[in-house]
């Protein structure tokens, strides 16, 4: 299979589908090669937080303005992927008033909308906070469901001619002198190899920059930083809660859909690889969220999981936290004599639009073909539909299943229609991708019951290749990542129950 | 809908076992009920206080309790529902048949002195049409009769006598529609050297507490309290017969809605069949139960369950030589206080009693016993056959 | 109230032990929330499902307790193993009874299309064994979505179906509404009628495990004559029906013979004077009731009931605090692999104790005088491996109930 095509975008991550999107857009031919699913790097494996830029106000000014002009920008265009909760940043009292008084004067330096909130102001508002508050300043920080919000740029992508390829590696470079051609691919599922030609190839890999620049030899300075996230049972808080402190590990609390997320911590790690959160650091996010959430410490947790931060780094920093979270644009024929591949990294989830511009404003001005940017203008496609995650109870009434199917999974209320219509039209190539695209198994049991439903749903609509035993034990396997590093309390005894059915009960 | 009783991590404890879901009466026979494991902690996971209500299938929760008794992670189940299904009432409002069937104790005294009239009309085809057209109570359901005169009416003429004292809470029911379960309390009481007192009392109030209406079922619960608690202080303990009203009084007036004084009231109130095992067990209970060649069916109502007592029916009647006792193999009669009176609720009420009538029709009893007058009602309704409380058995036993 | 034995927790164990003592004619208090794990998992007995199917348990087993004397059976003894199975098997008389192929393991086919080993089977599951040598139609129901019979049948290469009931108006069913239909006659008929218009005459129809609750074989029974064909059923995810049929029985039988069966309180706490237990406390708020009594037996199981529980750092027994052997940290509880091969090392945490079921302190003496622990709260088991669970319930539930009252 050769493909021909002006752009390549190595990446299929939040900057990677936003640069395809961007691209296509501006009437580019594009094609992008994502070695797993979308998202399944740092972008799908972060606290959805939907900065204001409070975070960086004091120590950032530059970050934290950016933030706030994507926050209102993706508000606009991608209002189905984000729920505008509205954030506090609580001061207890070790933290002091004088911080708070920088940061509230940092916001508004930054043209961050920020109130200041007494005590009591606060906990009406989030009664599940601390007593011990100081007072609280409230911003625009929002809940951003990272992977829809993905997935819908690479639709978008795709309807303007986009050519999108997951589950794709790249096996070498086509180099031709100081030029780079293209590359060579292998489909990882089916094995099936191609070439794709493109004069423009642009490294989106995030935290996997440097493995991909090694195929042609070249280095860049990366700092790879693991954070840890837990998941709670149910949604503690409302708002998104952050300490109101300079940065550091434990300090925000986000709502997401019927949960809560708490974050986060800063490991260094050597591989882009090292995904598992540790014991130590899941007691350290206990510990200290619920600082802020005191109920935290008794809280229920259904799952932990970690993403890699891709930093990018100049000589010199030591900790990460110093290091810009501002991105790159590397120009390799510039910096390497490799023309033809250009690298775009660092920066944050929330920042990805700004980053594929800047990227496709340089990538444009190379081709020749400078043309405006649209994609902060531009609604991306679902963006008429909205639920609020509590109207998904009306589903309940088993009446209901009679127009959307039986209740698949019973935690999250995924119905067996939602789960057919996932399947038709979408290259779907394994169990995960349809699990990243839907809200089934990530409840209370983490998918306990409803994968061995959704298998049987699969098998039925022959979408289930060789032994389905198989693809059941992966799924329990995979899940096992994220649920060993909380197992105490009540989640031993959920864990009691699935390994009871699938290893007692079913002998899998 | 009051912020301090919405429920804070209690749905947490679920670990999703559906074991609940092997024991709910209502779930087994409707698919309109999604069943314990997702109408409470399932739910409860996208309910927001702030935001309306999304759950209009949460009053078909009967509130038998049961699933609490199976939830081996200790989730307060019914109570999720509860509190969900008082929300819900509170936002879309109330009918006024709702405000009818949960305040027939304020008709009790005027259904009883016109009862000829009332019962007539009762039974009236034509009046029993018009209610369910107008107020949506079911035209099949047999309404309880009125009976003259009351039970506390009875007993003002009667003079009791014993060397200690016992109160007696008897229910509206008892008073107005049952006397005779009330004289037999009495009976048996006396019998066994107690001199009975009827403190002043209401409706315990659990028809409204089962309809979501906290704050009615508060109001008339703090009429109930100082009266108990003044016949506990001075020394008595205090029985009741209805085992829908002891479990109200007994647990729910402190734990749901905070009476004050409900604990102390609950430390001395007993239920009646527990009052006299507690007798016998301690060589105290009087009981020349004469022969009773009789075979009865005992059923155990929901509440009595929740009480947490065990069966001391079946205890005390091992003591009625002759009488052959089978313990009905059903878990809920489906009446369900109010639930069953109910136009869109009565063909559930019924399904969920068909278990109970087929276990019956397999004992073919002469009598069958129970404590509770719902159960009772529900039985007679189902299956056309005699029942009694046990106290009465117990009664005739006595006298024979 | 006082007591001769108050048997806290009423799963397998605590039912085995209570009747152990109502047949003796004592005055037993049982109390316990919820059925155990019996609605969760147990479908058929398990006794030691590892040992090899070919040779009969008799004598397999004895020696597999010689190599490991520290397991639960090894307290038990083969004799009082056969004494135990045999007092359970006196609660289920034919036609609902459960039985062993020949005396070994076999192999059941589950509704994930595997085949699980064990030992004492339902009449309602018997025929399923050797499903792959036989040719079978696997029916499933629409709106049931715990049981997909294509998925199984491909596994096991035999035909399936899905019925479309009336009856469900096109609404999700649930395991319990079918089982109630599976009573009615009415049902039976229109359940086959829709059958026969997929069956091609396989002799064997397979059903997930909810042929009725309180008379499966009159069920099978009546669908085997409609239709001619052998009939069984397979276990599917919780809720279990057979496992409800269990727990129905005991409690049925259990009060009848006077047991106090509190189903649905929870003991707060023991009392205790020294090294003997007075009696237990229950709360239902907002009271405390206490009942007394001569001997007390926990059977209170592992996470799920609450007979062990862990913090983030160690395993407790809530209600003694009786010591508990375990991995020395957390990080060893849980092995890497879900699948590990051996199992995780927390399954074999548990309450240590002697040849008569008292458990011990850290230097190996009994603590109290008269509590007696049994059931899968005992350490050196992981049943889940060994596939043991009900045989360790069953077996030390008897005789831990036994040796309490002396025997």
């Amino acid at each position: 299979m050769k493909t021909e095509t002006e752009v390549l975008i190595v990446g299929g991550g939040a900057t990677g589908v936003g640069l395809a999107r961007d691209l296509s857009l501006r009437g580019v031919s594009t094609a992008l090669v994502e070695k797993g699913d979308f998202a399944s790097g740092a972008s799908g494996r972060n606290h959805g937080l939907l900065h204001s830029g409070g975070r960086y106000a004091v120590s950032d000014p530059v970050a934290a303005r950016e933030c706030i002009a994507e926050n209102r920008i993706l508000k606009r265009i991608a209002p189905h992927c984000v729920e505008e909760t509205e954030g506090l940043f609580v001061s207890l009292p070790e933290d002091g008033v004088d911080f708070q008084n920088r940061f509230l004067q940092a916001c508004r330096n930054a043209e961050i909308p920020a109130t200041l909130l007494s005590r009591d102001e606060a906990l009406h508002l989030e009664p599940n906070l601390h007593p011990d508050i100081l007072g609280a300043v409230k911003v625009p920080d929002g809940a951003v469901d990272p992977f829809t919000l993905v997935v819908e740029n690479a639709r978008d992508a795709e309807a303007h001619g986009a050519r999108l390829l997951p589950h794709t590696t790249i096996t070498s470079l086509l180099v031709e002198g100081k030029r780079l051609r293209g590359v060579t691919i292998k489909d990882r599922i089916t094995g099936e190899e191609g070439t794709i030609e493109a004069p423009w190839v642009i490294n989106a890999t995030g935290a996997w920059a440097n493995e991909f620049l090694s195929l042609a030899g070249l280095r860049i300075g990366m700092a790879l930083s693991k954070g840890t996230l837990l998941v709670t049972n149910h949604r503690l808080t409302h708002r998104v809660i952050n300490r109101c402190r300079p940065p550091s590990d434990g300090d925000i609390i986000v709502p997401n859909d019927a949960v809560s997320i708490l974050g986060t911590t800063s490991v260094r790690v050597k591989t882009p690889e090292d995904f598992l959160p540790t014991t130590e650091e899941v007691d350290l996010l206990v510990r200290e969220t619920s600082r802020m959430v005191p109920q935290i410490r008794d809280a229920r947790l259904i799952r932990a999981y970690a993403g890699i931060r891709p930093l990018f780094q100049t000589e010199g920093a030591n900790d990460d936290r110093q290091i810009s979270r501002g991105f790159a644009l590397i120009d390799h024929g510039q910096r390497d004599g490799l023309h033809g591949l250009i690298t775009i990294t660092g920066g944050k989830l929330i920042t990805y639009r700004l980053m594929a511009e800047k990227t496709s404003d340089l990538v444009c001005e190379k081709m020749g073909r400078p043309t405006p940017c649209t994609t902060h203008l531009r609604p991306l496609p679902g963006a008429a539909t909205r639920q609020r995650f509590s109207e998904r109870l009306k589903k309940m009434n088993r009446g209901f299943s009679v127009e959307g199917g039986e209740i698949l999974c019973d935690c999250e209320l995924i119905q067996r229609n939602e789960v057919e219509n996932l399947l038709k039209g979408q290259t779907l190539r394994d169990l995960q991708d349809i699990l990243h695209r839907t809200r089934l198994a990530k409840g209370t049991c983490q998918g306990g019951f409803c994968v061995y439903r959704l298998l049987g749903l699969l098998h039925e609509a022959k979408r289930v290749e060789g032994d389905s035993n198989l693809v059941l034990k992966q799924f329990l396997e995979e899940r096992w990542r994220g649920i060993r590093p909380i197992l105490w309390g009540v989640a031993m005894k959920e864990e009691e129950l699935i390994e009871s059915i699938y290893r007692g009960l079913f002998n899998l | 809908m009051e912020k301090e009783l919405w429920p804070r991590n209690e749905a947490d404890l679920c670990i999703r076992c559906a074991a609940c879901m092997a024991i709910c009466p209502v779930s087994r026979v409707t698919p309109l009920f999604p069943g314990p494991k997702q109408a409470g902690p399932g739910a409860q996971r996208f309910r927001r206080p702030d935001e309306p209500s999304m759950d209009p299938w949460i009053d078909l929760c009967i509130g038998c309790q049961l699933c609490d008794m199976v939830c081996a992670a200790g989730v307060p189940i019914s109570e999720l529902n509860l509190i969900a299904k008082a929300k819900y009432l509170d936002e879309k409002g109330r009918p006024l048949r709702d405000w009818l069937l949960t305040h027939t104790h304020l008709f009790g005294s005027l259904g009883s002195m016109f009862s000829p009239i009332v019962n007539f009309f009762l039974k009236n085809r034509a009046f029993r049409w018009l209610l369910d057209v107008t107020f949506q109570i079911d035209r099949r359901r047999v309404l309880p009769a009125y009976e003259s005169p009351t039970f506390r009416q009875w007993f003002r003429q009667h003079r009791s006598q014993g060397e200690k004292k016992v109160a007696y809470f008897y229910g509206c029911f008892t008073n107005t529609n049952e006397v005779d379960v009330g004289k037999a309390t009495v009976e048996v009481l006396e019998a066994n050297g107690f001199e009975v007192v009827l403190p002043r009392q209401q409706c315990c109030g659990i028809p409204m507490l089962g309809n979501g209406n906290f704050r009615g079922a508060h109001k008339i619960g703090a009429k109930n309290v100082p009266p108990l608690l003044e016949a506990v202080r001075s020394g008595m303990e205090v029985v009741f017969s209805s085992t829908s009203c002891g479990h109200m009084i007994r647990h729910e007036y402190d734990h749901l809605l905070h009476l004050e004084g409900a604990k102390e009231v609950s430390s001395h109130l007993f239920d009646l069949m527990e009052f006299l095992r507690n007798l016998h067990e301690s060589g105290h209970l009087r009981s020349p139960f004469q022969k009773t060649p009789l075979k009865v069916a005992y059923f155990a109502p929901c509440h009595l369950k929740s009480l947490g007592i065990g069966f001391p029916t079946l205890h005390i009647l091992r003591l009625v030589p002759g009488l052959s006792v089978e313990n009905v193999e059903a878990h809920c009669c489906g009446l369900g206080g109010t639930f069953g009176f109910k136009k869109e609720k009565y063909d559930i009420s019924e399904e969920i009693g068909r278990d109970l009538a087929r276990a019956l029709s397999a004992i073919e009893p002469d009598t069958v016993l129970s404590e509770c007058e719902g159960c009772r009602m529900q039985i007679r309704h189902l299956t056309g056959l005699r029942t009694l409380h046990p106290i009465q058995l117990l009664r005739d036993a006595l006298s024979r | 109230m006082h007591f001769d034995l108050i048997v806290i927790g009423m799963g397998l164990t605590g039912l085995m032990a209570a009747k152990t003592a109502a047949e003796r004619k004592k005055k037993v208090l049982l109390i316990g929330k919820g059925f155990g794990t019996l609605t969760l998992f147990s479908n058929t007995i398990d006794l030691m499902g590892i040992l090899p199917e070919e040779v009969p348990v008799k004598e397999s087993l004895p020696l597999w307790i010689e190599e490991h004397p520290d397991h639960p059976y090894g307290k038990v003894g083969m004799e009082k193993i056969e004494e135990a199975l045999s007092s359970f098997l006196s609660f289920f008389p034919p036609p609902y009874t459960f039985q062993s192929r020949n005396g070994a393991n076999s192999l059941v086919p589950t509704g994930a299309g595997t085949l699980r080993p064990t030992y004492l089977i339902p009449s309602t599951m018997m025929k399923g064994i050797g499903l792959r040598e036989k040719k079978a139609l696997i029916v499933g129901f629409k709106g049931y979505k715990d049981f997909y019979p294509h998925r199984f049948s491909d596994l096991f290469r035999c035909r399936a179906m899905t019925v479309d009931l009336e009856e469900a108006h096109g609404a999700e069913v649930s395991a319990t509404t079918l089982a109630r239909w599976m009573e009615e006659p009415s049902f039976r008929q229109r359940l086959t009628e829709g059958i026969k218009k997929e069956w091609k005459g396989e002799p064997l129809l397979g059903f997930p495990a909810l042929l009725g609750l309180r008379d499966p074989m009159v069920v099978r029974r009546d669908l085997e004559k409609r239709t001619g064909a052998s009939i069984f059923e397979i276990p599917v995810l919780p809720p279990s029906m057979p496992g409800m049929r269990i727990f129905n029985t005991f409690r049925e039988k259990l009060i009848r013979m006077g047991v106090t069966f509190l189903l649905g309180q929870s003991v707060s706490r023991l009392l205790l004077r020294g090294d003997r237990c007075e009696g237990v406390e229950v709360a239902h708020a907002p009271l405390v009731n206490t009942y007394t009594g001569e001997r007390i037996l926990l059977a209170t199981g592992r996470f799920i009931g609450g007979g062990l529980r862990a913090d983030s750092s160690r395993i407790e027994e809530p209600l003694l605090g009786l010591p508990v052997t375990q991995p020395p940290s957390r990080e060893g509880w849980f092995e890497e692999a879900f699948f590990a091969s051996s199992g995780h090392p927390v399954h074999r945490a548990g309450v240590v104790v002697d040849s008569m079921f008292r458990p011990l302190n850290e230097g190996g003496k009994p603590i109290f005088e008269n509590v007696w622990v049994a059931g899968t709260i005992l350490a050196h088991h992981d049943s889940l491996y060994e596939k043991s669970k009900e045989g360790i319930e069953i077996a030390t539930g008897y005789t831990a109930a036994l040796k309490a009252l002396g025997g």
